[in-house]
């Protein structure tokens, strides 16, 4: 007989040789692909800032990893009956629920470690050109609570029902519950979308939510007492499993063969589970869009509500263009947009010194019907004057793949948002209950166009600020740009004496695009 | 164990038997379905008896402690062999070393010896799924040896083996006899022959006959069996006795 070498190895516990030969290796190289190609590619593609970025580990990790967590551990859990080798294992002495744990760690092992280096990947990526802040822990939280539940339902499924399309079925089913999530989070509204707020793909707003405000965790510790007790309650059931599975005719012999102990922690891991899921479901109802994100009263802290100290990046002399330093990568670009229009309008009564970022509360916040206090308005305000402008207006349309980037249509968005503030004041709001902002007179428009045109952006396209089909600004976009056309052609000292004269009835739609010099 | 019955519905794989074994090889032998595979499997604590009482290793399995403590000196080879195809050999006796809890240090020294034993050091790493039937079975004896059981079950064994390997396992069985009471389940005569130091026959859920191989044999010189051996003469004559009777 040869020797087998092993006397002098150590001792292997069964979950080690679970982890050696876990079934999750196999598809790791799948896993890292899909992780490239979803997760990081948009991750990276977004600015490095750090709670827009993190929310990809929920909005689309989560996606990548969950169904194969839930298809690879259903696939363990049913191996015993896959395997015809249930009458072996039953003659040991270690119980099936033992067994069960050694499987689901040597699953859950793999699935957690490629999903942490995915999280690690993105955050080290992040590091690199992230100019302020640090890395958010609350979505790596919500992110492995619900990989773990992935691996739960689908372990139970596989546990329960341990046939050869249970994998699979396992796998399209959490991928359909990970897709309504992620729908139902797209159109979540504060009390109406319990479920979609539940959905981890709810994160915080894609804006700059954390940025000047601390994100509130109350969602984050909501979908994690959430999951957490789906996950509970699962475990509660597979402990519970032989008996259901055994025997419904002899219960109390079943009890007896599975042991009273296991079953008063089955059944307490069930009620436990399913009460913690129970109060997440009803604290998530309470849930509203606040300052630091979503808010739930009973969980919130209210003293975190302060903005976050900060010295904002400048740029420029007589005209500042300022951003916050977590978009510090932008500078140059606002700068370069902004100076030239500034200089056009340098000089002139009410015009900027300076232009800075301010919170997004009232664009992305505020379109769901949230108004903040203290938080500054966006537009042209104060003595001297400074322009305020948002995220989403100012900077958002450079989010993406750069190399995707309409950059001069940019440019030209972000200068007309700057002149039609500087010329037509803050924006109108029309009569009735379907009220809506009004456009700036033709006048203003002409005015605002032939500014553009001077510094060599493209004009914008006012034909598209129309109700019904009809110019909202009485004239025709031919007519407008004929007006433009000959204020553009003055000299800049005489369009300068002109709009230093006439600014104010500008601004008052006293003037008519007739009037223009 | 006394008047020990299994039922399947109406179906009674297993009819008030009566059986008791000490330190040997017990040969439990009978044609398809005469409620061999049903027997060893209550014997292995698998299943419950219908009815009767079953004492193994002077304990009753029953009881949650005491069937812990069966398992733990029990080995169990069942007909069909399942397994998990990405273990090396060693892995699977391993595997089942631990579940069976054998200490964890002595695990290694055990796992060897019992991969020696079945004479698979060469193939200590190889994955099962790279081996043939006969390897498999012998992995699968591996690990019912592997916590030096007191209780030995194996359910057709040879089934598979070469006559070189089946010669080799029937020296290793009589050789497990010497200390641990070993069942094996069989319809090869030839197995309970050489290996074997009593017989137990089974048709239609009963034991029908319970002596040495050599009473069985003589069953045959006396009877009317039909077969190339003796054995086989008595292993005939008795069932046919048995089928008469019913």
């Amino acid at each position: 007989m040869t020797a087998v070498a092993l006397s002098r190895s150590r001792p292997v516990p069964v979950l080690r040789i679970e982890i050696r030969r876990s079934v999750v290796l196999w598809a790791v190289p799948l896993l890292l692909a899909l992780f490239y190609f979803d997760s990081f590619r948009t991750a990276t593609g977004f600015p490095p800032v750090w709670t827009v970025r993190s929310s990809v580990i929920t909005s689309h990790m989560i996606a990548d990893f969950g169904p194969f967590a839930a298809g690879l551990a259903a696939w363990v859990a049913s191996r015993e009956g896959r395997r015809k080798i249930g009458d072996l294992v039953a003659t040991t002495v270690r119980p099936a629920w033992a067994r069960q744990a050694s499987a689901l760690g040597a699953t859950l092992f793999w699935l957690l470690l490629a999903f942490l280096a995915g999280v690690a990947a993105i955050y080290i990526d992040t590091a690199l050109s992230a100019t302020w802040g640090g890395p958010p822990l609350w979505p790596v939280a919500v992110g492995v609570v619900e990989l773990v539940t992935f691996a739960v339902i689908g372990f139970t499924a596989g546990a329960l029902f341990p046939g050869r399309f249970t994998a699979p079925l396992a796998a399209i089913g959490t991928f359909l519950l990970a897709e309504i999530g992620f729908h139902g989070a797209e159109s979540v509204r504060p009390g109406t979308s319990t479920y979609g707020l539940l959905s981890p793909a709810t994160t915080v707003p894609l804006g700059d939510v954390g940025v000047f405000y601390r994100v509130a965790p109350d969602l984050a510790i909501a979908q994690v007492m959430f999951m957490g007790g789906v996950t509970i309650a699962l475990l509660g059931l597979l402990t519970l499993a032989p008996v259901l599975r055994v025997s419904y005719r002899r219960p109390l012999s079943v009890v007896s063969s599975v042991g009273r102990w296991l079953c008063i922690a089955g059944v307490a891991l069930l009620v436990a589970g399913v009460a913690a899921a129970a109060t997440a479901f009803s604290l998530t109802g309470t849930a509203r869009m606040g300052v630091s994100g979503w808010e739930i009263s009973a969980l919130h802290d209210a003293a975190s509500d302060q903005p976050i100290p900060y010295t904002p990046d400048c740029a420029g002399n007589s005209f500042q263009v300022c951003v916050h330093p977590a978009f510090s990568g932008f500078l140059g670009s606002a700068n370069a947009a902004l100076q030239p229009v500034a200089a056009e309008i340098a000089g002139l009564p009410g015009a900027p010194v300076r232009a800075e970022q301010v919170p997004s509360g009232d664009g992305i916040l505020g379109s769901q019907g949230m108004n903040f206090a203290g938080v500054p308005k966006p537009g042209l305000s104060g003595t001297p004057a400074v322009y305020r402008y948002i995220s989403d207006d100012g900077l958002a349309p450079l989010w993406g793949s750069p190399a995707g980037v309409d950059n001069a249509g940019w440019r030209a968005g972000f200068q007309q948002e700057f002149l039609t503030a500087f010329v037509a004041g803050p924006p109108q709001t029309g009569p009735g209950p379907d009220a809506f902002v009004q456009a700036p007179t033709a006048a203003q428009q002409a005015v605002i166009t032939a500014l553009m045109t001077k510094v060599g952006s493209q004009p914008p396209g006012w034909g598209e600020n129309t109700t019904n089909g009809a110019p909202t600004a009485g004239a025709t976009p031919g007519q407008i740009a004929a007006a433009a056309q000959r204020f553009a052609s003055l000299s800049p000292a005489a369009r300068h004496a002109w709009l230093a004269a006439n600014l104010p009835a500008l601004r008052a739609g006293a003037i008519t695009r007739a009037q223009l010099p | 164990m006394s008047g020990i019955t299994r039922k399947f519905g109406r179906n009674v794989a297993v009819d008030a038997v009566t059986l008791d074994a000490g330190p040997g090889v017990l040969g439990l032998l009978g044609p398809n379905g005469a409620g061999k595979t049903s027997l060893l499997r209550m014997l292995a604590t698998i299943l419950p008896p219908s009815s009767g009482n079953l004492t193994l290793l002077d304990r009753d399995p029953r009881n949650p402690a005491d069937r812990r403590e069966i398992r733990r000196r029990l080995g169990y080879l069942p007909q069909h062999l399942g397994y998990y195809p990405s273990f090396t050999v060693v892995e699977f006796v391993e595997y089942f070393a631990l579940l069976k809890e054998v200490p964890p240090h002595l695990v290694p020294k055990a796992v060897a010896a019992a991969v020696e034993k079945v004479d698979l050091g060469p193939k200590a790493k190889a994955k099962l799924r790279t081996l043939s039937g006969g390897m498999l079975r012998r992995v699968g004896i591996a690990q019912a040896i592997v916590n030096e059981p007191e209780l030995l079950l194996f359910d057709e064994p040879t089934a598979g083996l070469d006559p070189e390997q089946r010669v080799a396992f029937r020296a290793l069985i009589r050789d497990l006899g010497q200390s641990a009471t070993v069942v094996v389940s069989t319809h090869l005569v030839e197995d309970v022959g050489a290996a074997c130091t009593e017989v137990a026959l089974m048709s239609n859920g009963k034991v029908v006959f319970r002596g040495t191989p050599e009473e069985l044999t003589a069953r045959g010189e006396a009877g009317q069996g039909v077969g190339d051996a003796p054995l086989e003469r008595g292993y005939s004559a008795i069932l046919a006795a048995a089928r008469s009777a019913s």
